[in-house]
């Protein structure tokens, strides 16, 4: 359609779309050269009618696509054509490399599904963010019962703008259900093997191929595949099981035309996935073909800090465990986030998004609650697993059902009403039980991971026998992949470590695929890669030689040459922690913190000030300051001791800016100076702002706002405070300290809307806060 | 196809807010692990497009029309280093901030540098013109919400997967959207600098004595 605008030379103001106003029977002539050329599905001229891209354009979505789609009807009159609901990109990134939440762009696909409900079917394309295109495919779904077909749009080197695998494209959309999947836009057919390939190998659905007619001319906009040739390449990709052809940019009628003449009695050849198992994010593809690593650290039972972390909103916490066992050798991480002080679905939603927006590894969303369990599924980008659903009525019947609408993989717990069976065949039977009914529901038992449950082997010594011999069943008699938490193995033992990792060692023999483990300690770690070299999975060795050959020598402790405050300064945070504790047996915790440790760090934001030192240096002289509070931190709260927070002070980047690394700062520079930050991210709505200074009794709030264009925000968010009853005192003036920083406020623009200090970087921050709470 | 060259240390430096600072060891090493990681995760793209002046949809304020006067045509370009860029500058956020803002100005220099190597690829376009220099949304009073149709104009979103927020950041960051007009006259040499900047009030480069580059 976009190839016949240009070519015709047609005028229209805004965007293409409005010519199915202007201009109808253009657009229906258009139309009808298709499908006089062959073409069985015609798109109608709705690509970009969202409500984003027609703003300005003086047209509303419904009343373009309506248009649009009658202008199809007219041309596919007296044949069989279908006529296809057009629906590309919003137009901007979603979250987190954009703005745009996951929740918009499902509301932008609803009005436009809604409007196009004349269409035979629905068409998702030139999408490159898996994420936006998991919110379309939702919209449609939820909104209409028409068929769907989806494709995305990849760059020579196989991946899209945002960095998506045609592989974690295909098993995403295969399980939220689409009918047919592929790849339009993107390259010329002849360049398009490899993707195609990619995709079929992870999906039993038709595949669709609707590549550009090759590359454009910059200057003359001609294209460099001609019809024949473009027809020949689509065909020579006919074996990967594709069942839709078409063209997308540079395409005219007589390539469709070629394509019917070239395909002419040609059926459609399915063509089985070969991949098994497999889970995503929306950049990495984990195959369950091989013993995998699981996460456990991202749970916070039994873990004071974590608890303390969920409380806090400390989602930055969270990041860090999640980076440090990717760092560790974990392949998928476990994301419980229950704790009876929170809502668990705001927060399993938050911290989902959050860890996708810095580790590509594929997650196990963890929760005891369908409703939490659907929030994350829904929030999540790829295909995930569901821990858990287990033999009880209640559980099979709400959890597996949200398995298969999303398209997860699910760890089945063998247990039920009456507890966990002591013996292996007990669990094998609700084993079988589980993975029936997953079938019932069209849930492939490949994607059910079963769980025979590790008991304490120091309360009940033959348990372990029990949950090995389950194991061992599961595996060879039902074909399922199976699941292991390892720890709780050794509970109450002495020298756990070793039992846990003799355990991990007997399970993978077994059959054990997916360890829960913590990938930190290395015996853990090591027991998997060193069974993956003795199964004769690790070929020749080489994941293992590169896993441990160029390890870091081990560096003999130094001996403490360094105090305090030169540690600091140097940026030495193992040095730090050293001087710290040796203070610490002689000195006063609280003095440690106010004669040494705050005014080293004072002296270092001095030199920054006076430009002696750069800012960098700055930040690692204050890591260095927190690893040491972290140190008396420790100390004191053995000894029930909490007085180390100086106050608590809120900070957020404001509504409408996602630029926030300003902020960030300030929160390194806070915290290393004893604050407890409250850190409510970017893009924040200024009623959480006051509602969170109200729940937590918080009167000091820093702001940062990046562009001209969001200082509107700071001013609204300010006023919003100023004006909150609850943040005033009897007399009617502010209980809070407002604070603002950011590349274009000055001082006179933060007096004027109203902030109480105007903080030129992270240093005079520090400086407010200390007038403020001392 | 563009590919990135050794960065500027100076400029990134001089973003760092550092400009005077004696340069030392440890940044020198933190800035090699930086560009490191940066040139390995940047997929620098541009697209270009020529279009005929007078352009009413880019016209807006005072500034663009002394800027282009005398040009009959203009190329639009838009910039990009990409999304993985943004991403590694987040993971560094959780790591170790103090690579984090390294990475981030020398980020800036990066793009920078593509715009300049894309100067270079349309003088080779266009022999037989001459150029000014480029001219973004934001600069003196070019309103910003121009982002927006920039990025239509170039069908920036497809072709290289740049667009903007509701609030008109470019997303991914780390990008660049601008206009340089075209002559077939030799263009009276125009005057960069604070004089036209809309942010001389306010420059924190400039209250220390200092110059952003524009």
């Amino acid at each position: 359609m976009g190839t016949m605008i240009q070519k015709s030379g047609a005028g229209y103001r805004h965007s293409p779309e409005t010519l199915n106003l202007s201009r109808p029977e253009l657009i229906t002539s258009f139309h009808r050269a298709y499908i006089e050329a062959g073409a069985d599905i015609v798109y109608a001229n709705t690509f970009g009618a969202n409500a984003y891209k027609l703003a300005g354009s003086g047209f509303s979505t419904e009343r373009i696509i309506r248009a649009a789609i009658q202008n199809a009807k007219k041309a596919c009159e007296g044949t069989d054509a279908l006529v296809a609901l057009d629906i590309g990109p919003v137009g901007m990134l979603t979250e987190p490399a954009g703005a745009m939440r996951f929740e918009e762009a499902y509301d932008y696909f609803k009005e436009q599904i809604l409007a196009g409900d004349e269409a035979d079917l629905i068409v998702l394309e030139t999408m490159t963010d898996l994420y936006e295109l998991k919110a379309a495919v939702l919209a449609a779904k939820e909104n209409s019962d028409k068929p769907v077909l989806a494709t995305m749009t990849f760059e020579r080197g196989g991946r899209t703008f945002t960095g998506v695998s045609p592989a974690a494209a295909a098993l995403t959309l295969t399980g939220l259900g689409v009918d047919a999947l592929g790849v339009n836009c993107s390259l010329g057919p002849d360049e398009l093997e490899p993707v195609v390939a990619e995709m079929t190998r992870c999906t039993d659905l038709p595949l669709i191929i609707k590549a550009n007619a090759g590359l454009p001319d910059p200057n003359t906009n001609e294209y460099n595949i001609l019809p024949q040739r473009f027809a020949q390449c689509v065909e020579a990709l006919l074996p990967y099981g594709v069942r839709f052809v078409g063209g997308c940019c540079g395409t005219t009628p007589a390539y469709i035309a070629e394509l019917k003449r070239v395909l002419e009695g040609k059926a459609y050849q399915p063509c089985p996935k070969t991949v098994g198992t497999a889970v995503c994010s929306a950049s990495a593809v984990v195959e369950i073909n091989e013993p995998r690593i699981i996460g456990e650290r991202i749970n916070p039972t039994g873990k004071k800090l974590f608890k303390q972390a969920l409380a806090d909103n400390n989602i930055d916490y969270i990041l860090t465990q999640a980076l440090s066992q990717a760092s560790g050798g974990a392949e998928l991480l476990d994301v419980n986030v229950g704790h009876p002080e929170i809502d668990e679905k705001k927060m399993m939603v938050r911290v989902l998004k959050a860890i996708q927006s810095v580790c590509d590894l594929p997650l196990q969303i963890d929760s005891t609650k369908p409703d939490v369990l659907e929030a994350g599924l829904r929030a999540y980008n790829g295909k995930p697993i569901v821990n858990s659903v287990n033999g009880e009525e209640k559980s099979l019947a709400t959890v597996l059902p949200l398995v298969k609408k999303y398209g997860a993989s699910v760890v089945g717990l063998t247990l039920d009403e009456n507890g966990i069976p002591k013996t292996a065949e007990g669990r094998f039977e609700i084993a079988k039980k589980i993975v029936a009914r997953a079938e019932a529901l069209g849930i492939d038992r490949r994607d059910v991971y079963i769980d025979c449950l590790t008991l304490t082997v120091s309360a009940e010594q033959d348990a372990c026998r029990e949950t090995l011999r389950a194991l061992h069943r599961v595996k060879t008699e039902l074909g399922c992949k199976t699941c292991l938490g390892v720890s709780n193995i050794s509970f109450g033992l002495p020298n756990r470590e070793l039992v846990n990792s003799t355990f991990l060692t007997m399970a993978l023999e077994e059959g054990l695929d997916l360890p829960i483990i913590n990938p930190n300690i290395d015996a853990m770690t090591g027991a998997v890669r060193a069974y993956r070299v003795l199964a004769g999975i690790d070929k020749n060795s080489s994941e293992f030689i590169s896993s441990y050959n160029d390890a870091a020598p081990v560096v003999k402790p130094r001996q403490a040459s360094f105090s305090l405050e030169d540690a600091v300064r140097g940026g030495l945070k193992n040095e730090g922690a050293q001087a710290t504790e040796q203070l610490l047996a002689d000195t006063d915790p609280m003095e440690i913190v106010n004669s040494r440790l705050i005014p080293a760090l004072d002296k270092v934001g001095e030199d920054f000030e006076k430009g002696k030192i750069f800012l960098p240096q700055l930040i690692q002289s204050a890591n260095t300051a927190q690893v040491c509070f972290d140190v008396i931190k420790k100390h004191l709260s053995a000894a029930g001791d909490n007085r180390v927070s100086k106050g608590k002070i809120i900070l957020a980047t404001v509504k409408g800016d996602i630029h926030d690394i300003g902020k960030n700062i300030v929160k390194v520079l806070l915290d290393n100076y004893g604050y407890t930050v409250v850190d409510l991210g970017r893009d924040v709505e200024p009623q959480l702002i006051v509602d969170t200074a109200i729940e937590q009794n918080i009167t000091m709030i820093g702001l940062s706002a990046l562009m001209t264009t969001t200082l509107k925000s700071m001013e609204d968010t300010i006023r919003l405070v100023r004006s909150t009853p609850a943040l005033q005192n009897p007399d009617g003036s502010s209980r809070c300290v407002v604070f603002v920083g950011g590349a274009v406020l000055t001082e006179d623009y933060a007096m004027k809307i109203g902030a109480d200090y105007y903080c030129r970087d992270a240093k005079e921050s520090v400086d407010a806060a200390k007038r403020v709470l001392g | 196809m563009i590919t990135l060259t050794p960065l500027n240390r100076r400029e990134a430096v001089r973003y760092l807010g550092g400009a005077g600072v004696q340069m030392n060891a440890e940044m020198e090493r933190l800035m090699d692990v930086c560009e490191a990681q940066l040139r390995g995760a940047a997929q620098p793209k541009v697209v270009w497009k020529r279009i005929d002046l007078p352009c009413e949809e880019l016209t807006a304020g005072e500034d663009i029309v002394r800027h282009l006067s005398g040009c009959t045509q203009a190329v639009l370009l838009g910039a990009t280093l990409g999304a993985a860029v943004d991403r590694l500058i987040r993971v560094a956020q959780i790591r170790d901030m103090a690579q984090a803002v390294v990475l981030d100005s020398m980020a800036s220099v990066a793009v920078e540098q593509v715009c300049t190597q894309a100067d270079a690829l349309l003088a080779r376009q266009f022999p037989d013109m001459y150029m000014t220099f480029r001219f973004s949304p934001g600069y003196g009073d070019y309103p910003i919400s121009l982002q927006a149709d920039f990025l239509r104009l170039l069908d920036a979103p497809r072709k290289i997967g740049l667009t903007a927020t509701e609030h008109y950041l470019l997303t991914p960051a780390k990008s660049v959207t601008a206009i340089a007009g075209l002559s077939r006259q030799p263009i009276e040499k125009q005057r960069r600098g604070c004089a036209v900047c809309s942010l001389r009030n306010t420059c924190q480069y400039r209250k220390n004595g200092e110059h952003c580059g524009f």
